[in-house]
């Protein structure tokens, strides 16, 4: 994202008006979006496609495991809030206020994947695997690992990418531009996030 | 470095200049490149299965240095012909038809075409090159593992492409490296898309409205559009795939299949699966091989008649229109897996519907050609062949396109035919015709247009000599895939395969004169003046081949629309788009 | 270095209550969610619609995109939420195989 846009600034009088009127690496991030967005959908089509062609899905989360995915749910919507104070102080020219609210989502992205890792590791020693698991169809576990898996490297690689984007940010080379950019890929994992809790783990609810 | 991307200074060194280069012309060549080094390969490859095909007891000398275990003695194995088959596919497909009009084309000519001075992101361009070129050398890697490439096609179907070795030669390791091939190809692809989507949005110059870009930029950017989400579904089919075959899952794989007399460890999975998600992506990608191919066509007759289109508008319109069905129509590939027959009547109706844009675009070519005076050079023949075999193949396609007649037709060698004319010699007929335009403003030397006019005839009636028979062929019943068919039902039309087996031989042996006349003119050619076709789009107004910075610094402003000829009170019969001569003008559009 | 982004979002973004609104309401459904899954049973078609709802709050003043130009919507969501209901395509036959039967 290193290159600034040539939509604005430098160039304006010699160019014609971007029909979006939003810098060029802003639209870069939001067909990034876009397109991210519909790698999930397959993914999330292919989970409900295999479930209806099964005959025992298991539903196996517990009470306990639903109130941890809304902590989660709640870690990461909080997290997106922190990172709008982020480009609000940002745009306020408050560079310690931006890098500090900044660095506090990625904390935050960094609890989520620590919460989301000790479920895994808690149902990996229940026996989930996969290729099988103790309850039923054996694609419970490759669907929920493949999901929940890539979103957590969306998440892990949005903490890392926040954290160099406020380093760079309090040296000086990155703009409060930079930091809104990377808040729309923020907001975009909480919005997976929100298709990946009902679908993934309520319809997967002990009844 | 962390400057606008027209800022980057003029390339220092080799390397800067020519491998790991930010500018778009180098990476539009390199993309060129990687595809003429594809095309040949696979062309090669398509060679040694025709031998095969009617040759199936004959060896070719050598041929065993490439695999010991699938040609011993330089004889192919049933299944060797398969893996040739795959890759061939492969190649064809990703590395040429997506690389060459697309990639290769639109890097280089999309931001001279709209005044920019390089791509809005030309770190992500780079990448994007690189990115490809991995793809392009993990794919070849599967030439040289023990049990050699893939045979399950370029489709990959699954259960076979799902499961290991048992499933046959070239199923382990090999198929491996096919699904993290097209999945960093799909990455690739991605970066390219975003890039062109932007540059195109933001980097007009003064005076490009939408409406004044050029009919083969407009391809490009929707291409890039249909891009942006098709690649976007591959990737994950291509990742549930390899999961599939290293991690025990079973996407894609049934319960209690047994292959080579084994049962698979594997349950709950369903073939119709990966067809599903690999069509969404594999119906749209026909179009992104053909419509920039189509918009290069168009700007190169609308030069060649000197004239307009009857309407610019329409024209986008029908390349819109296409780009959104083709979203709609991928069931049509699966008429006969099983899929849910009420379905197909469902993907039937929006495939036929693609032909209305299809056929507009045609007509709006062919109605601006009559009462043209058509300039005949190379780049126009090639033009107008792609016309031609964009509708020979097209027809076939409303066969293919109804269910009940699918039945008979699905599988042979008549969808062969049909896609072949449509996807394959259609686009490369538009990436000649582009060569052959463009290679002055790209080389900074003309080509030879005899040689260029020899080599269109060969390829013409090559190319009709080799795909019309195999209508005849499919519609006699034979099937696809097959290594040989010298002693079963369909030995009596090995006359013809004999036939296409000699044409292709030919018409690829023709190919070795385009491939002269290009490294002969890129050295020796007659150096080109900046605007050898009297062309009024903005890449012609700069020096050939361009400067880095493609127009010296200097801003250019647009005044008029793209194709401004045979203009009436103008100094010269056409008005260049940067000319701020001010005539009068009827515009037709 | 240029702060000033781009005039229209950043310029309607006036204050922040907005954004607690839409926090707020994002986890006012997400427990509306939980809570009607423990007592009601999970209902897909009720979860996805929910699901929905949040996110393109989400993306209308998180992401800020009610901000923006109206266009960049226009070009953004038909397109992406076009190409996810085609996929809705395969369904018929993920049910199918389960009873052998034609739909």
């Amino acid at each position: 994202m290193s290159q600034a846009n040539l939509a604005v600034d430098p160039h304006a009088a010699v160019m014609e008006e971007s029909p979006f009127a939003i810098p060029s690496s802003k639209l870069v991030m939001w067909l990034f979006i876009i397109s991210d967005a519909v790698t999930f959908g397959a993914f999330l089509f292919a989970y409900g496609y295999i479930r209806n062609a099964s005959t025992d899905w298991p539903t196996p989360f517990e009470h306990a495991s639903i109130w941890n995915a809304l902590l989660m749910t709640f870690i990461l919507v909080t997290s997106s809030l922190t990172i709008l104070f982020a480009v609000r102080a940002a745009q306020n020219d408050d560079r310690a206020g931006a890098f500090k609210w900044t660095l506090i989502t990625a904390g935050g992205g960094t609890l989520f994947a620590i919460l989301h890792l000790r479920e895994w590791s808690s149902l990996i020693g229940e026996g989930v695997r996969m290729f099988q698991n103790p309850w039923g169809a054996p694609m419970f576990g490759a669907t929920f690992f493949t999901i929940t898996g890539l979103h957590m490297l969306h998440v892990i690689g949005g903490v890392i990418a926040l954290t160099v984007v406020a380093l760079t940010y309090r040296a000086g080379r990155y703009s409060a531009k930079h930091i809104e950019i990377w808040s729309l890929y923020w907001h975009f994992v909480d919005i997976v996030w929100m298709f990946v809790v009902p679908m993934v783990y309520l319809l997967n609810m002990k009844r | 470095m962390s400057e606008a991307a027209a800022h980057h200074g003029p390339p220092q060194g080799f390397i800067r200049k020519y491998v790991f280069s930010l500018d778009h012309k180098i990476i539009g060549l390199q993309y060129y490149g990687l595809a003429l080094v594809a095309v040949f390969v696979g062309m090669f490859l398509s060679w040694l299965m025709r031998f095969h095909l009617v040759w199936p007891n004959a060896a070719i000398p050598g041929l065993q240095l490439l695999s010991k275990v699938g040609a011993p003695g330089g004889l192919i194995t049933p299944e060797y012909y398969l893996s040739l088959l795959t890759m061939h596919g492969t190649l064809m497909v990703f590395f040429v038809l997506t690389n060459a009009p697309f990639a290769a084309f639109g890097n280089y000519f999309l931001p001279i075409q709209i005044g920019a001075e390089d791509m809005a992101f030309p770190r992500f361009n780079m990448m994007s090159f690189w990115t490809t070129f991995v793809a392009f050398v993990v794919l070849l890697a599967a030439f040289v593992v023990p049990d050699g490439p893939p045979i399950s096609g370029w489709t990959a179907y699954a259960p076979l492409s799902a499961i290991g070795k048992d499933a046959g030669p070239g199923l382990d390791m090999g198929q491996n490296l096919w699904g993290i091939s097209i999945a960093i190809f799909c990455i690739a692809s991605l970066l390219g898309s975003l890039n062109f989507i932007a540059t195109t949005l933001d980097l007009r110059a003064k005076g490009m409205t939408l409406m004044r870009m050029p009919l083969s930029t407009w391809a490009w950017f929707v291409t890039s559009c249909i891009a942006l989400l098709a690649f976007a579904v591959l990737l994950p089919a291509c990742l549930l795939l390899v999961l599939d075959r290293v991690a025990g899952t079973s996407f894609f794989v049934p319960a209690g299949l047994v292959v080579s007399d084994h049962l698979q460890p594997h349950s709950g999975g369903s073939p119709l699966l990966w067809q599903h998600l690999f069509w969404f992506f594999g119906h749209p990608e026909v179009y992104i091989a053909i419509l920039p191919a189509m918009g290069i066509v168009s700007h190169i007759l609308i030069n060649s008649m000197r004239k307009p289109l009857l309407s610019h508008k329409v024209v986008i319109g029908s390349m819109m229109a296409i780009g959104f069905l083709s979203y709609m129509v991928w069931g049509h590939h699966m008429f006969l897996s099983g899929m849910n027959p009420f379905s197909a009547l469902v993907f039937s109706f929006p495939t036929l519907m693609i032909t209305i844009p299809a056929t507009v675009l045609t007509l709006i070519w062919l109605g601006s050609l009559y009462g043209s005076r058509l300039q005949i050079t190379a780049a126009s023949l090639f033009a107008l062949g792609f016309i031609s075999m964009f509708v020979s193949g097209g027809v076939s396609g409303f066969f293919l396109a109804q269910p009940s007649i699918d039945i008979y037709l699905h599988a042979t060698y008549f969808v062969v035919g049909h896609f072949h004319l449509v996807m394959g010699v259609a686009a490369i007929f538009g990436v000649f015709a582009g060569t052959y335009f463009w290679m002055p403003k790209m080389t900074g030397r003309m080509m030879n247009e005899t040689l260029g006019k020899i080599h269109f005839w060969l390829s013409f009636v090559g190319a009709y000599c080799i795909f019309m028979p195999f209508h005849y062929l499919g519609l006699a019943g034979n099937v696809r895939r097959y290594s040989s068919f010298v002693d079963d039902f369909m030995a009596p039309l090995m006359p013809v395969h004999k036939f296409i087996t000699i044409a292709a031989l030919c018409t690829g042996a023709a190919q070795l004169i385009f491939l002269y006349n290009l490294i002969h003119s890129r050295f020796w050619g007659p150096p080109a003046p900046v605007n050898p076709w009297n062309a009024t789009s903005l890449e012609w107004t700069v020096p050939s081949p361009p400067p880095w910075n493609n127009f010296g610094g200097v801003h250019p402003v647009v005044y008029h629309d793209p194709y401004q000829y045979s203009v009436e009170g103008a100094k010269e019969d056409f008005i260049m788009q940067n000319s701020p001569e001010q005539v009068k003008t009827t515009v037709r559009s | 270095m240029n702060t000033t982004t781009t005039p229209n979002a950043s310029g309607k973004s006036n204050g922040m209550a907005t954004t607690y609104v839409v926090y707020v309401t994002i986890l006012a459904i997400a427990v509306y969610q939980v809570c009607f899954a423990m007592m009601a049973g999970p209902q897909p078609m009720l979860m996805l619609a929910l699901a929905i709802l949040q996110a393109s709050i989400a993306v209308m003043y998180f992401m800020h995109l009610a901000a923006e130009r109206q266009v960049l919507a226009l070009a953004l969501i038909p397109y992406t939420i076009f190409v996810l209901f085609m996929m809705n395509m395969i369904w018929s036959d993920s049910v199918r195989l389960l009873h052998m039967r034609p739909h």
